[in-house]
Order: C-alpha cells, then structure tokens, then sequence
C-alpha cells in the first residue's frame, strides 16, 4: 500500500506513535502525584509506629521493673507500687457485659431484619435508626447509662456501678454489631437458604444451621471488632461515674461499689505532677496501662482481621 | 538540676534518639503482630489471683531507697535506653519502694478491723488519706479497704450529708448551709483536725518580676471586680484603690489564671483570704469567674507551669512536688512578705496558713468497726506521719492531742 | 422464634426513643434550673458553676479543634485511600491496609496520652510555642490521628466501587494513569468522598477523650476565639467535665447542662450523618 505520508521530517506516522509509545517520558504530573500520595501513607504509617513506639519506650522498663505486682496490686499515690487490677477488672466485665447483651441481642436484630421482616417503610425506618445511632458520640451513650442504667435501674444495678457502665457500653455497640451482622448474613447466598427448604427444613431450622453457620465468620468479625472499641471507650464510663486513676485510692473490686476500668485510669494517669523522689511517674503507669489496652485491643483487631482474610479466602477460593 | 515537667520541653535534647528508639521498638510490635502478647501474658496470669496488697517486707508509701540520684533526670529516657541496650534494672521484689517510716515507730500499734471505708471531699486532703488508706491496705494484710475519691470539700459534703461516704475530706470547716444539710439528713459527725496546709499562691518563676503580693494585690487579680482583667498590670489601678502596697510589682505581661472551681475548699480559703477587700468594696464573697478551674490540682499545676506570666493558687503539697518548676509568690500579711515554707506554715507567720480536717460520721464508725479503724489508723503516729510525706506541715503536739481527744469523745 | 427476632431489633428503635427522651428531659431540666435565663448562654466564656454557659465558647473550641483534624485527616486519608485503591500492588496492600485498621481500633486514651506526651511537647511547643502546651491545636492533632483511618476507609469504598470500564475507558482513549486516577476515578467517586468527609467530620466533634485530656481548658474555659494556639474547649470536653468525677450538683444546672450539650452534639452528627449517609446511597445507586 502507497499511502502518502504527510511531512514529519523524514519519519512516518507509524514511527512517530511507536515513538510515543515506548520512549521513556518524563510523567512529570503522574510522579507528583505518586509521590505525594506515598508520602501521605508514609506519614500515616509513621505517626502511627511513633505512637505505639512512644508508649513501649516509657512502658517497657517500667513493666520488666514492676512485673506481675503492677497487674496485681490497686491504684494509689505512688508509682512505684501501684497496679491496675481495678482497672483490669472492670474491662473484664464490661466485656463480658457486651458479649452477654450486646452479641445476641445485635445478631437477633440482623436475623430479623434480614430473614423475616418483608421491606416495608417500619423495616426501612428501623434500619435507619440502627445506623443513625451507630453515629451518636460515644459520650452521649454516657448520658443516656447515667440516667437510664444508673438512674431509673439503679435499683438493679446499684446506681454507679461496673454493671451500669457494662449495660452502657452493651448498647454502645450494639448498633455496630447489628450492622456488622446484617451485612454479614445479607452476603449469604440465596442458594444456601433453597437448600435447607429444599430438605425441608423449617425457617427457623434454616437460618440456625445454614445461614447463621455460613454467616458466622462475618458476624464473628465484626462482634470481635465491637469488643475491641468497647474495652478502649473511656467517655461513656466517666459520665456513668467511674473513678479515674491518679491519686485516689481503690482497693475493692465489686460489682456495686465504685469501679474503674483501664482507659480510666490512663486518662487519670496521663499529666499527673512528677514526683523526684519516685523511681516511676505516673506517665510510665499510664503508659504502661495503655500497652495492655493497645495489647488486649489490638488481639482483637488482628483476630478480626485474621478472620475476616481466611473468610474471604474460603470464599473465593473455591 | 531538675527537669521541667510535660508541657514544657522536656525531650528537646534526648528526643530524637528516643524518637528512633520509639520507631525500632514499635517496628518490631507492628511486623510481630502478636508481639503484644507477651505484656498482656501476666493480666491472664493475674486474673486468678485476687489483689493482695504487698509483701509486707518493704513497702510503704514514702521516700525510696532506690538511687534518688539517677531517678532525677526523667526516668522514661533514662528508663528507655537501659532496658533497649539490655537490662540492668533490679529485679521486681527488690524495687518496690522501701520505706524509712517503720510501721513500729507508732504510739502503740493499732488493731485493725477489716471492712470497706468510703472516703470523698477535698482534692487537698486527698493525698493523706489516699496513704493512709494504702497503709491501712498493708497494715490490715489487705482487710481493710478505703476507697478515697477526691472532687473537691464542697461535693464531698454533698455526698457526706447524703450518707453516701463514711468520712469527708475538707480543706476548711464546714459551713452553714451543710451544717444544715447534714442535720436534716441526721447525719451526725466529729471533725477531726488533720493537718497544717498553706494556701500557696504560685507563679512561672519566668515571671521574675512579681515576688511578694499582698492581700489587696490579690484582691485586684483575682476579686469578683477584677473580671476581665487580662494583665497583671491593668489590675494596678484597683489594687491601688484597695490599698496594696505591691502596685508597681505588677508586670505589664498577660496575666494567665488556674485555680480550683467553687466546688473547691481551696477557692473558699481564697475568698476568706480576701474577706477584707471583699467587704471594704461591699462585693459579694466569690472571685472572679474567668480563669481557668479544675478539680484535678494537677492541671492547675500544668497550667501555672505552662505559662510564663501564670497565676494559680494550690495547697502547698502540690507546690513542694513541683521544685524548681513553679515559684511561690511571698505573701505579706501585714508584717512584710513571707515565704511559704514548713516552718513559716507551721508558725503561722506565713498568713495564708490553714488547717485541714476529716469530719467522721459517727453513726457509720459506731456500726462499722472499719471505719472506726480507718481514723484509729489516721490519728496514730504512723497515720499522721503521712503528712509530711504528701507535703503538708504536721499539727503541733497539742493539736495532735485535741484531735485524738475529740475523737475519744465522739 | 420470630417475636424474639422482633423484639432485638425493636431494641434499636427503644434505644433512640430513650436517647432521644433522656436528653429532651435533661434539656428542660436545664433550662428550668437557669429559670430560662437565655442570656447565660450568651455570657462570655464557659463557666458553670457561676451560672455562665457561654454556647460560643465550647462551639467555637468544638469548631477550632475540627477543623484541625480535618486538616490532618482529609489530606493524609484520602491519599492513603487512593494510593490503597489505584496504585498499591496485592502485596503492599496486605501489608499496609492491616496497619491503617489498628490506627482505627487505637484507643482514644492512648491517643490522648500521646498528644499529651508527645505531640504538645515535641511538636506545637517546639515549633509554635504556644503561651500553654496544651491548647486547640494539640487536641485537633490527636483527633485527626484518630479520624484519617475513617476517612481513608470510606473514601477507599467509594474509589472501589467506581466500575472499572471507567478506568479502562480511559486508558483506552491514551490517558495516562494519573489522569485517570485524578479525572476520571476522583470525579466520578466525588459523592463517596464528600461523604466520608462529612462522616469524618461527624467523628471529629463527636471525639472526646483527646480534647479532655489536651484540649487545655479544664472545668472552666475563658473565651480566647479562634485562635487555635489558646487553650479552648470542645463540646465534648464541657460533657465530660461537667460530670466532674462527682454528682454534688446532680440536681442543678452545672450539672444538667450535659444534657443540653448533649441533645447539641446529638443533633449535630445526626444532622452530619444523615447527610453523610445520603451520599453513601447515592454512590450504591450510581453503580
């Protein structure tokens, strides 16, 4: 074929869209941008390394000195014998408190929401309400256990108590729980259901043994992932009328007296005066506390995010 | 030397290599996600075991054995290079504190009941009576639990009067209004005079230029008439309208002010202080409203630290805690500027002195013999040693004696 | 088995209905105990226990301090995300997404100790210093730490769901990856983006540890504007600390402003996050 070339000094136009398409260019614009955006996940990384690294420096020497007796012994006024098992203790039943009530309570409230109720506007306007108040600030679910937990059923839980500030946090993630529950068993097939009717199986038998079973490393996820903020909230537990750490003084640990709980007592902690004659501050104690939150609540992230990953696998995989 | 508290820049020289250090400690946690299990490993240990107070042995609240010399310079730098380059910390049984006050030195041991005691009130008295609930803690082997809260004299009444604690901390007497409170509610109470305190009127010791105030000075910077005022200067003119003899000490420099809200014995010390002035100028007995509160004497210590031309006023446990990092301004009550120190409280010379006390409902000692303990324990030698060593002067001997008698008597 | 069902999810329509009627009580409360003396609430500075609830004050600090996160949080997040959705390979992914999620689950606290610690001294002291260490800007820092994980995950959903016949319409016209990342993805997940902003800034004012523990002002807080240099107060901060560690005023008006505060905020990020949801649909509808 004799095609007439326009003048391109001497090249063809083949030559010169080769050209453009293997030469090396300099993307002056598309390197900004990558380096730019880097630059902002680099940051992030970093700050978040600092952070964790900032608290190891003053926690570490301090948790090798003190050992068990810091788990062991009560809050106090001096740092040097100190503990936080006040503070222990009330997260640990503040733990078991949402996973008594605020687990089943949010996974009923998916199975509802998703296998039985037929999509009228009640159904719509309760599952706005669920996400409306996964938004609310943590600190007005404080207000909400002042009046209601540790107000009107007072007679039940002893006023402020631990099990007021457990009921608190129960309902503080039992929005997030419940949305978790219900993206985890939307995602099922609808395939799975067919095969338990197909056995003849009842609704009820269905969902227990087919959709829950299937759904179940989802929901799983996500109630774990709503243990881990529920062990870290500190504003809720301060109107609900925990004690915070510093120098106050908290040897019992009941179920109807005065409690605490560890982000409590970091926030008392963090900006106490230093004290020469002390081997320890406060800010290693606080820190100290706030290795053994990040620990416990980072375990539950990575069990999260370890579950969620093998999920995905398993249903990809095939 | 000393080195300066948090807000002020206390890792300028030692930071960056901390920073680094911060970085390769957390580079290890992040990449061995389950790194972290090794520090909660003893709270799964723990959670068997119930809180058992000590060892016995060694440990009481007071001044440590461990090297006071190497403690000072900012343990968590220090703390942090020694354990990253391998560990030469002592071993957990050896540190834990040490003790000079030997529980024998008592007049005459006491005999402790086991039970709970409820303590709450003044944020000043808190300090002794948190030790002294620690050493009740050892002393009873762990039977006898205080817990002590402290929101400040005025809420602790509150809850006093309401039969919610068994004992109230105050940092002055109780007044009128919770007299009556009290009697209406039928609680019936002892009070107990614990300690000798001197309101401590502090400053950034940056602000060279004030070193000695009277109490129209005072009145002019913090009064109910001083509102809106901004500068420790533009408070010269009332100052001199009230007869201070300290008007031209007053810096032209941003006058930045922390103290305890009203909720506070200490903000009622204050007014008292200023009772003079307040009436002469027929203002109501309150100070100014625009300054910076808290209930937590640690912020308003940040805040005076933090400032370099600061007001704030403390007891004085919260100012010897401090050293070279605040200044405490002098007060002339009349007979030239004084110094608050041990002596000067204690002698009353310094004019700002004042008496802290615990008031006992005496209906909750009679039916629960751990209360009754708890102040057998705080009015003992051993008890009222804590004093000094939360920072507040000791009552003179005959003082100590009243008390004791006034408690035999309930 | 169905009644029971019902019942949870009633749970959730019984939880707002007590919300809702605790900070509407509590509100009234309030105001009968200021004897509807508005104009306290317009009194300079934040001081309650002498009857001053100067709304600008704690507003103004909540507004100060937002901002400042979302200075932080919004650059640094979305870059996060975009970088997470159009550039990273498989690998680098595994390895960063993780990371960004424990920023997410970090403790406020430990947040909070961290401004206190690090970020007032070593940071806004050294490079601005401040007449106090801590002040809005140390606590703006803290909170946008805490909100760049939200930001960056809602913003990375919403470049996901963008369908890649977008992006390889692009390429097949010869625009180069950065065009298409920035004029053809950015754009077409704009609604996505302005949703995660607006559900980030919710986060931001909703955030109350880390302006208790470093915004500066404590129970009190002296009226200093916008600077974000002074010490302020959040909205937030004012609920924390009008419960103070004691209830001595449980009947009286230092007290029930919580609630008034309270029913504020609550109105606030509902407001934020309706709005915010509104754009999170539109971006299911659009794909």
């Amino acid at each position: 074929m004799a095609l007439a070339t326009p003048a391109l000094g001497g090249r063809t136009a083949g030559d010169v869209v080769r050209a453009n398409l293997t030469k090396s260019q300099r993307d002056v614009p598309g390197l900004l941008a990558l380096i730019a955006l880097l630059t902002s996940v680099l940051v992030t990384i970093l700050v978040l390394f600092t952070l964790i690294g900032t608290i190891l420096v003053d926690a570490v020497p301090f948790l090798r000195d003190r050992g068990g007796s810091f788990v062991t012994r009560t809050i106090g006024s001096n740092p040097d014998v100190i503990g936080l098992w006040p503070g222990l203790y009330g997260s640990f039943i503040i733990g078991l408190g949402v996973i008594v009530i605020a687990f089943p309570l949010g996974i009923a409230a998916a199975v509802y929401l998703e296998e039985y109720a037929k999509p009228t506007r009640f159904t719509r306007f309760v599952q706005i309400n669920i996400r409306n108040l996964a938004g609310v600030p943590a600190v007005v679910y404080g207000v909400l256990g002042f009046t209601i937990f540790a107000g009107w059923l007072g007679g039940l839980t002893g006023g402020k108590t631990v099990i007021a500030a457990a009921l608190t946090l129960a309902v503080l993630v039992l929005p997030i729980v419940m949305i978790t529950s219900m993206e985890a068993i939307r995602a099922v097939p609808q395939g799975i259901r067919d095969a338990g009717y197909g056995v003849g199986a009842s609704r009820w038998e269905t969902i227990r043994d087919h959709v829950l079973s299937y759904a179940a490393p989802g929901i799983l996820t996500g109630t774990v992932l709503s243990l881990a903020r529920a062990l870290g909230e500190a504003a809720p537990l301060i109107v609900v009328g925990a004690l915070a750490g510093g120098v106050g003084l908290l040897p019992e640990t009941s179920l109807d007296g005065k409690f605490t709980a560890l982000p409590m007592l970091i926030y008392g902690w963090s900006g106490q005066p230093t004290d020469a004659d002390n081997r320890w501050q406060f800010s290693n104690s606080a820190a100290a506390a706030s290795v053994i939150l990040l620990a416990l609540v980072l375990f539950f992230n990575f069990a999260a995010i370890l579950l969620r990953n093998r999920y995905e696998r398993t249903r990809t995989g095939s | 030397m000393r080195l300066p508290r948090f807000p002020t820049l206390r890792a300028v020289n030692n930071s960056i290599p901390r920073r680094l250090l911060a970085l390769a400690a957390a580079s290890t946690l992040v990449l061995a996600a389950c790194g972290d299990d090794e520090e909660s490993d003893p709270t799964d240990a723990g959670g068997g075991t119930t809180a058992e107070p000590s060892d016995t042995t060694t440990d009481d609240p007071g001044t440590t054995v461990a090297e006071p010399g190497t403690t000072m310079g900012g343990d968590t730098t220090m703390g942090g290079d020694t354990t990253m380059g391998g560990d030469t910390t002592m071993g957990p049984d050896t540190t834990m504190g040490g003790d000079t006050t030997t529980p024998g030195s008592t007049g005459g041991t006491v005999a402790l009941e086991g039970g709970s005691v409820s303590v709450s009130g003044s944020s000043t008295v808190e300090p002794i009576s948190v030790r002294v609930g620690e050493l009740a803690l050892e002393e009873s082997g762990g039977d006898l639990q205080a817990t002590v809260e402290g929101p400040g004299t005025g809420d602790g009444f509150e809850l006093f009067c309401g039969g919610e604690t068994d004992i109230s901390d105050a940092s002055r007497p109780i007044d009128e209004e919770e007299i009556a409170a009290c009697e209406e509610a039928g609680v019936e109470y002892v009070e107990l005079e614990v300690a000798i305190d001197g309101l401590t009127v502090l400053t950034s010791p940056d602000n060279a230029d004030v070193t000695c105030l009277d109490v129209p000075a005072l009145y002019a910077l913090l009064g109910p008439e001083s509102e809106g005022v901004t500068e420790w200067s533009a408070a010269s003119e009332l100052a001199g309208t009230v007869g201070s003899e300290y008007v031209d000490q007053l810096p032209e420099a941003p006058l930045d002010i922390f103290g305890p809200g009203q909720e506070s014995g200490t903000y009622d010390t204050m007014v008292e202080f200023l009772g003079d002035p307040i009436e002469a100028q027929e203002q109501e007995e309150t100070l100014r409203a625009d300054y910076t509160s808290s209930a937590r004497d640690a912020e308003i210590v940040a805040g005076v630290e933090g400032s370099s031309s600061s007001l704030g006023w403390v007891g004085y446990a919260f100012f010897v805690g401090e050293g070279d990092a605040l200044k405490a301004i002098e007060i002339d009550g009349g007979d030239g500027c004084v110094a608050p120190t041990e002596e000067t409280i204690a002698d009353g010379s310094y004019s700002f002195s004042r008496s802290l006390f615990i008031y006992v409902n005496t209906a909750k000692a009679e039916e629960n013999p751990a209360v009754a303990s708890y102040v057998d324990l705080y009015l003992s030698d051993a008890g009222l040693a804590t004093v000094s060593d939360a920072g507040y002067v000791d009552l003179p001997a005959d003082r100590i004696e009243a008390a004791r008698q006034a408690w035999a008597d309930r | 088995m169905r009644g029971v069902f019902l019942g949870a999810a009633l749970t959730a329509v019984v939880l707002s209905a007590l919300i809702l009627y605790t900070l509407f009580k509590g509100t009234f409360d309030f105001f009968r105990a200021i004897e509807w003396d508005f104009a306290t609430l317009a009194d300079s500075g934040w001081y309650p226990r002498s009857s001053r609830f100067d709304l600008r004050t704690i507003v103004i600090g909540s507004i100060v301090v937002s901002l400042i996160a979302m200075l932080v949080a919004v650059p640094l997040g979305l870059g996060t995300a975009i970088y997470l959705a159009e550039y990273a390979s498989r690998r680098v992914r595994r390895i960063v997404k993780p990371i960004v999620e424990v920023l997410a689950g970090m403790p406020s606290v430990a947040v909070g100790f961290f401004a206190v610690y690090v970020i007032a001294p070593d940071l806004v002291s050294r490079v601005f210093d401040p007449r106090q260490p801590k002040n809005m800007l140390v606590a703006g820092l803290g909170i946008g730490l805490l909100v760049i994980p939200i930001m960056a995950s809602v913003c990375e959903d919403a470049l996901a769901a963008v369908p890649g016949s977008l992006r390889e319409a692009s390429y097949g016209v010869g625009a180069k990856k950065v065009t298409t990342v920035f004029q053809v993805v950015l754009p077409a997940a704009v609604s996505g983006i302005v949703a995660a902003f607006i559900i980030s800034a919710s986060r931001a004012i909703g955030e109350t540890m880390v302006a208790t523990m470093a915004a500066g002002a404590v129970d009190t807080a002296v009226y200093k504007g916008f600077s974000p240099l002074e010490p302020g107060m959040t909205m937030t901060a004012a609920m924390t600390n009008a419960v103070g560690g004691s209830d001595q005023a449980a009947a009286e008006a230092p007290f029930k402003v919580l609630f008034f505060v309270g029913f504020l905020l609550f109105m606030v990020t509902l407001l934020l996050n309706t709005i915010g949801d509104r754009y999170v649909q539109r971006v299911r509808q659009k794909y």
